[in-house]
């Protein structure tokens, strides 16, 4: 039944070459190389390149057809039996017949080469099978058992079995294990002996099994390559399966379908499939397992005649009457997609995602396979939306449909991860955003855009007719058709590009999505992300694959070779493959390739070649420098590559060689390199095209020098008249004297304008009438007179009615020096290093952006609807009766995307009745919540203040009030919605998670946090290290006013918040009373007294250590010698530095046994606290009041006062204590 | 419909997403219908008041101007302080039977409503919607009012009529804000989308950086933020979120601060600031 629906869909062969000619009888693959041989009815063996497409070869020594021919598997050779009962062997290298085996008696149909023996076996229509001995060029064994025609005989690819098929209506299989042993080497003369016993005897082929079943007779048998079955195929237009084992042989199955007598059948190496041929003109593909027939191909007027399969790739070969064909069954190409740094394929029946960087491969998600096995249903192509980890994977099944699979987050380890796809029919499909896919239609050619629920959005009409589309940039689609594409953006339903191309297969765009590669079947075009054509370029062979490298440059693959293509449309080969890949990823040096069983590969190149000439291009003749320097880049291909491209400049610096470089130095215009070059090669020809490229460039020093040196006067003469150089004129003249050279003589007179001396010269040459003519017209009356006497009668006359004149030289454009000239490539070759740090500059520019590589969640929607049932409630609360209206569970209604806006009648207004206002989020704030800090962010300062008088019985806010200010600033941000109309504000909630549920109001994120107070605490400790007392003050005072409004969210935290109140506190403390010390200057007891209650506060070490070396001193001047020993001791005990210990016990040792000069409050035996008022220690026992908020202790007396350590709470009020946290009202 | 070319597409959507100057500089487009042009010099009009050419716009339309231009110079009239003036005279043409119903002169009203904080007023013309521009100041209105639901079943509409229209994409933003949660990435993931199909406006740019100051992204905000205000360094939100993005960040806010005052007296965030000083001195005075 599948068959008759390919049949139906017409799907066509995948061929990959096709020949014409007279009827093919015998067709051999070769193992290695891209060969065919062909053997023809009319006695030709042709050998093609199927890859190339071309005729390599042909051998025309058979006399009549040529039915048989074989490619030895290792060797280079082949052979070949015809109907002149002859089988050749063939070395297709040398192109010579190297011999002929004689011994058939009738037309031979098959030749075969053992794969590992010397053997061949042959069959003839003279009933017998024979194998022969290639090396030894004997008939080795002659199989007798056939009564009719053996129309095919093969060897087996392991075991010693042959099997044959005859006219006889049976097929035998024989075994030959015996022939081994009589080929041992050592016994050849006695086996020649043997030879014609065997030939009667036949001991040593025997017939294992005789298989009958077939109607008529029988055209082909051939082995499984594995399994231990046999394919026929007959007159009876039938193809029979056999199973064998040990003892016996049996038919299995029968396949019916062709019309006509089945020529040939072999199992497929790969897959589990069956091909035959017949004279019915099809071919036709079985399912060996389900043994139903898969496809069918047909031609309309060639009977089919034999099959060969490729010994190691996926090909298949058939001969009919005009020709022959080679074909694939099954693309081999994987389906991948790249996004970022990851590859998705697909291999067998799973997604795959490959990541780059660290080259591990992962099973994604398993992919629905086709519900029957088919030919070319698997995945065509993949597109991936990177945001919503989303796939679609396209195939032909059902004439073009895809499937989107969404991947789950946790992909490791997940491979097994089924799901239930979205499906769809189209002929292609693609994201054309990250939530959005278009869906080519065929029939109606509109794109039709999806959502991921699969639902349509809306739909386009395509502006060409378009068989495939392919994504364009967010919102475009490319559509392909026949003789074009078209870029198209479906929302503006505008076409943004067009070129004419040959079909195109592929489409890859740059990471910038500024350059589109578009590969056809044997072109390829680059261009603009709007179409604008920039080059392309045609391939002899196949185009498989492409990528864009970082720097721009397009490196591809065709059937063999890795090439580039640079942006001027500059192309060359990078590596020669073995077997076809698919570039996935080109980065750096490194190429990812996909190869057809679904692996991916890292192949390194080298990309000098093309870097370089990318350089070139780009005219970063510093990275061109860099490289010349740095790399064997040299021969003969650069430096023409360079010339050609018009960069003999650069070439220049390639060259040893002088005349190359005088003349890349000319072409280059580099004088001085050419006049060292001229020198060096010093002959006429060089000089002379110096002299001209000098002239050229006004460069007229040189071109002189270039003059001299080929000793060329007249132009030298010349140079000096138009430069104006009379000197070295009149030297010309001398040296033209001295030669004896009259003319030369002359034209420098007549250059210098001097008369006389032109008279002279030519009365010296006796040209005694022009010199006459000469003198008289310049008015020389007295040589004239002279010269008519000589002349006597011979004076001519001169003519009359002209002015007389000076011939005078013109005036020169400048006195000799050289035109002045502007240098621009100077400089950039010859210190080239130099500009190396700007060109990594530049290469930091190169960093690409990928589009899209956020990966983002998406919540659920049941999650949603759950969150606005929430909601709901929560608003209950304001008394709202249009609840249950919440839009949550509105059905997503499918509109036809054509739908016109819809129009409201007029009186629905009138019955509008708008709702209620709900409650704002910061209301949502204060009912939820105690803490002081979020009131205040929600802009409820006055329970704010009355929380913290309750909490911590704060009276004075005003410190607060720029932290009230900020924190209610902070909690809301603001977008400009809708043109024109007011902005929209939105409040700041904290601990935002991607999983949060919308609608669900998390507390205010507070400006303030506890995180920041540890970067104040340290700034307010350095300040007390650099003794800034003021400063440290101010900053501790803005912690103890800043906590109030923190917030924190663990337990833990209220702790480590507590812990801060105190540091802060003690350190006020201390501070506010050395600040009092310093005020007071007079009263030295005073002074003593609160430099030792500074040391009664809990401070850090190191200011501890200040604090005591201080009191100590002050003690010490104020002679209260015990109490400075005790400081000095305390000192010591607390870990004090160098000086510091020093000092420490130089006191102690002053201080020995010495009394206090003054009695001072201060008992350190006795452990006390300090009033932060009075400042006078508080002794255990005694009576004492505090501060709710800071704890700061204080003389019962100024309870009521505003404490005047925090400055905030009042002293002894009632407070229920800190909260900052929620979890403490839990 | 399907395959004629959007000719306004591309001056409607810089105009929505805020970029002003370019759909005016694009506005010179060929082969326009005479619905086609209305529509563009209401765009055009309406970008020139988004630079606060005000007094351009009211010079420019006349009183023989189609009711939608009339309405659009309304407009320039109360945002350049005429309040009143304009108030009366729109209140008198939507009373009008047959200018009422212009949906033009309806969203203005709306807008201006809006400024008043009279959503229920403004409501009144615009609920009925009629085109994306009505949805779209239904779901701001909405979510003003603090009705995340009403503004809800709005996007749905649009979403019904045009999934991808920018609008309908800015409006879900816009929602996506208001309610929050892991909303707020699928509003960044479309102002991400935003620029990378259109260029970078002001808007664009606030709108990715507010997203991140809800998401806790404070640095991302800020660079952002930063390169909103190279854009236009005068534009009110760049400022006010600076600010609000300082104040997180722990960095200084003031001068940011003064600037907003400085330029936009009148917003949001300088009257909120007003205000709440005012709530806590006397807050200050009823505690004591």
């Amino acid at each position: 039944m599948q068959g008759v629906n390919c049949k139906k869909r017409g799907i066509r062969m995948l061929t990959k070459f096709e020949t014409k000619s007279n009827r093919v009888k015998g067709l051999s693959f070769h193992s290695k190389r891209p060969w065919i041989l062909a053997s023809l009815h009319s006695g030709v063996i042709q050998l093609w390149d199927y890859r190339m497409g071309t005729l390599i070869d042909r051998f025309d020594e058979h006399e009549g057809p040529v039915r048989g021919v074989h490619f030895h598997k290792s060797q280079p050779l082949f052979v070949s039996g015809g109907d002149d009962y002859k089988i050749k062997v063939w070395n297709y290298k040398t192109h010579r017949c190297l011999f002929t085996l004689l011994g058939h008696l009738d037309y031979i149909r098959t030749v075969q080469f053992h794969d590992e023996h010397p053997w061949i076996v042959s069959a003839s229509d003279d009933q017998t099978i024979r194998i022969w001995n290639w090396q030894s060029r004997t008939c080795i064994s002659v199989l007798t058992g056939h009564n009719h025609y053996v129309m095919c005989a093969s060897f087996h690819p392991k075991e010693e079995l042959v099997v044959s098929a005859s006219l006889d209506q049976t097929i035998r299989v024989w075994d030959i294990s015996a022939l081994r042993k009589k080929v041992a080497p050592a016994d050849d003369l006695l086996r020649l002996g043997q030879m014609n016993t065997d030939l009667f005897g036949g001991i040593d082929a025997v017939v294992k099994y005789v298989l009958e079943g077939h109607d008529r007779g029988v055209n082909w048998a051939s082995f499984h390559p594995s399994l231990p079955l046999i394919v026929s195929g007959a007159d009876d237009r039938q193809v029979k399966i056999w199973r064998m084992n040990d003892t016996k042989a049996w038919e299995v199955d029968t396949l019916r379908g062709h019309m006509n007598n089945v020529s040939s059948v072999l199992f497929h190496a790969k897959q589990d499939i069956i091909v035959s041929n017949s004279e019915d003109k099809s071919i036709r593909v079985w399912d060996a397992t389900k043994r139903t027939g898969i496809q069918t191909f047909r031609r309309e007027h060639d009977r089919f005649w034999i099959l060969a399969a490729h010994p190691e790739m996926n090909l298949l070969a058939a001969g009919h009457d005009s020709g022959m064909i080679v074909f694939k069954l099954e693309r081999e190409r994987p389906a991948f997609s790249v996004s970022g740094d990851t590859l998705y394929y697909v291999k067998d029946r799973f997604l795959h995602a490959y990541e780059f960087s660290s080259q591990k491969d992962s099973q994604v998600v398993s992919i629905r396979r086709p519900g029957s096995i088919s030919l070319n249903q698997g995945p065509r192509t993949l597109s991936f939306s990177s945001t919503e980890n989303a796939v679609l994977v396209c195939s032909d099944v059902d004439g073009g449909s895809y499937e989107l699979y969404v991947i789950p987050k946790d992909v490791v380890g997940r491979g097994d991860y089924m799901q239930d796809a979205r499906k769809g029919v189209g002929a292609s499909a693609v994201f054309v955003a990250r939530n959005r896919f278009a869906v080519l239609d065929k029939s109606s050619n509109q794109a039709v855009v999806k959502n991921l629920k699969n639902e349509i959005v809306k739909k386009s009409l395509l502006p060409i007719v378009t068989d495939a589309i392919y994504y364009a940039g967010t919102g475009n689609v490319l559509c392909r058709a026949e003789d074009r594409v078209v870029i198209f953006d479906l929302q503006q339903r505008l076409v943004v590009g067009e070129l004419q191309t040959p079909s195109v297969k592929y489409v890859v765009w740059s990471s910038d999505m500024e350059s589109v590669a578009l590969l056809g079947k044997h072109a390829i075009i680059i261009a603009s992300k709007k179409l604008v054509h920039r080059c392309t370029l045609q391939e002899a062979i196949r185009v498989k694959s492409g990528a864009w490298d970082e720097k721009g440059v397009f490196i591809y693959t065709t059937l063999n070779h890795i090439k580039y293509c640079l942006p001027n449309g500059d192309s060359g080969i990078i590596k020669t493959l073995d077997d076809t890949v698919y570039i996935t990823k080109v980065s750096g040096n490194n190429i990812f390739v996909l190869d057809r069983d679904g692996k991916s590969r890292v192949i390194s190149i080298d990309s000098t070649e093309y870097i370089f000439k990318l350089s070139l291009l780009q005219k970063r003749y510093d990275h061109v420098m860099n490289m010349i320097k740095n790399s064997q880049l040299c021969g003969q291909a650069v430096i023409s590559y360079l010339q050609q491209k018009g960069f003999p400049e650069v070439a220049l610096h390639f060259v040893k060689d002088e005349k190359t470089r005088f003349n890349l130095a000319i072409e280059s215009g580099n004088i001085q390199i050419a006049v060292a070059s001229a020198k060096e090669i010093d002959d006429k020809d060089h000089w002379y095209r110096l002299g001209v490229e000098a002239l050229r460039q006004g460069n007229t020093s040189i071109v002189e020098y270039a003059y001299q040196r080929t000793k060329n006067f007249e132009r030298l003469s010349f140079l000096y008249l138009i430069t104006g150089n009379r000197e070295k004129l009149s030297k010309m003249l001398r040296i033209a004297e001295i030669k004896n050279d009259i003319m030369g003589q002359f034209h420098n007179a007549m250059y210098l304008g001097d008369v006389h001396e032109r008279i002279k010269i030519l009365e010296n040459a006796g040209q005694l009438s022009l010199a006459y003519v000469t003198a008289a017209t310049h008015g020389l009356m007295e040589i004239a007179q002279r010269l008519s006497t000589e002349l006597g009668e011979n004076v001519p006359s001169l003519p009359e009615g002209k002015e007389h004149s000076l011939l005078l030289p013109p005036s020169p454009l400048i006195c000799s020096g050289d035109w002045p000239l502007l240098r621009v490539m100077r400089g950039i070759f010859d210190n080239g290093l130099d500009t190396r740090k700007e060109a990594e500059d530049e290469e930091e520019e190169a960093a690409n952006a990928d589009w899209g590589e956020e990966e983002l969640d998406i919540v659920d929607v049941d999650g949603m609807i759950q969150d606005a049932d929430i909601v709901a409630e929560l608003e209950d609360g304001t008394g709202n009766e249009d609840n249950e209206e919440g839009g949550w569970d509105l059905e997503d209604l499918e509109l036809p995307a054509d739908a016109d806006t819809p129009k409201v009648s007029g009186n629905a207004r009138a019955l509008f009745v708008a709702p209620n206002p709900g409650m704002p989020v910061t209301q949502i704030w204060i009912q939820k919540s105690s803490l002081a800090g979020e009131h205040a962010a929600a802009g409820d300062f006055d329970t704010a203040m009355r929380l913290l008088t309750r909490q911590l019985g704060i009276q004075n806010f005003a410190p607060m009030k720029p932290l009230f200010m900020d924190l209610f600033v902070g909690s809301q941000t603001y977008i400009n919605a809708f043109a024109s109309a007011p902005a929209m504000s939105t409040a700041v909630e904290k601990n935002w998670s991607e999983s949060a549920s919308p609608n669900v109001r998390r507390p205010p994120a507070l400006v303030v946090k506890f995180s920041q107070m540890d970067e104040k605490l340290k700034a307010a400790y350095r300040a007390t290290t650099d003794g800034k007392f003021p400063e440290a003050l101010r900053l501790f005072l803005n912690i103890l006013y800043t906590i109030p409004l923190i917030v924190v969210d663990s337990r833990r935290e209220v702790d480590e918040v507590k812990e801060l109140i105190e540091i802060a506190r003690e350190y006020v403390l201390g501070l506010k009373i050395e600040v009092k010390r310093k005020e007071i200057k007079d009263n030295s007891i005073q002074q003593q007294e609160l430099a030792a209650y500074f040391t009664n506060c809990k401070l850090q070490k190191i200011h501890m250590r200040l604090v005591l070396t201080n009191a100590m001193t002050i003690c010490y001047k104020g002679r209260n010698y015990a109490t400075a020993a005790n400081f000095a001791r305390m000192l010591l005990e607390s870990s004090p530095t160098e000086i510091q210990a020093k000092k420490a016990r130089q006191v102690l040792q002053l201080c020995g046994d010495k009394k206090d000069a003054n009695q001072l409050n201060y008992d350190y035996r006795n452990p006390f606290v300090v009033c932060g008022e009075t400042y006078v220690p508080i002794y255990r026992g005694q009576k004492d009041a505090s501060c709710p908020y800071c704890g700061a202790r204080f003389v019962p007396a100024v309870e009521g006062h505003l404490c005047s350590v925090c400055e905030l709470a009042v002293i002894g009020a009632d407070a229920s204590g800190l909260l900052c946290s929620p979890t403490q009202s839990r | 419909m399907a395959a004629s070319p959007d000719l306004l597409f591309g001056l409607r959507n810089s105009f929505y997403l805020g970029a002003y100057q370019a759909a005016i500089s694009s506005s010179d487009i060929p082969n326009l219908t005479a619905n086609d042009a209305l529509e563009r010099d209401v765009i055009v009009q309406r970008s020139y008041i988004g630079i606060g050419s005000y007094k351009l716009v009211i010079n420019e339309i006349d009183s023989s101007a189609p009711t939608a231009l009339q309405a659009v110079k309304l407009l320039a009239l109360y945002l350049s302080g005429s309040k009143e003036a304009a108030i009366s005279s729109i209140q008198e043409w939507l009373s009008d039977a047959a200018l009422g119903n212009n949906p033009v002169l309806r969203l203005i009203a709306g807008i201006i409503y809006m400024h008043e904080q009279d959503y229920n007023e403004a409501l009144k013309h615009t609920n009925a919607g009629g085109t994306m521009e009505l949805y779209a100041l239904n779901v701001q209105i909405f979510i003003k009012m603090h009705r995340s639901d009403y503004a809800e079943k709005q996007l749905k509409m649009m979403q019904q009529i045009d999934e991808d229209h920018t609008l309908t994409q800015l409006a879900n933003a816009w929602l996506d804000l208001a309610v929050g949660g892991s909303k707020i990435q699928e509003a960044y993931l479309i102002f991400q989308d935003f620029s990378e199909k259109y260029q970078m406006t002001g808007m664009v740019l606030n709108g990715k950086a507010v997203c991140c100051i809800h998401m806790g992204h404070f640095d991302e905000a800020e660079s952002l933020l930063l390169e909103a205000l190279n854009k236009d360094a005068k534009d009110a939100e760049t400022l006010a979120n600076l600010v609000v993005c300082s104040l997180h960040l722990g960095k200084p806010s003031t001068r940011f601060l003064n600037q907003l005052k400085l330029l936009h007296p009148d917003h949001m965030l300088v009257k909120r600031l007003a205000t709440a000083e005012d709530n806590f001195d006397r807050a200050v005075q009823s505690i004591a």
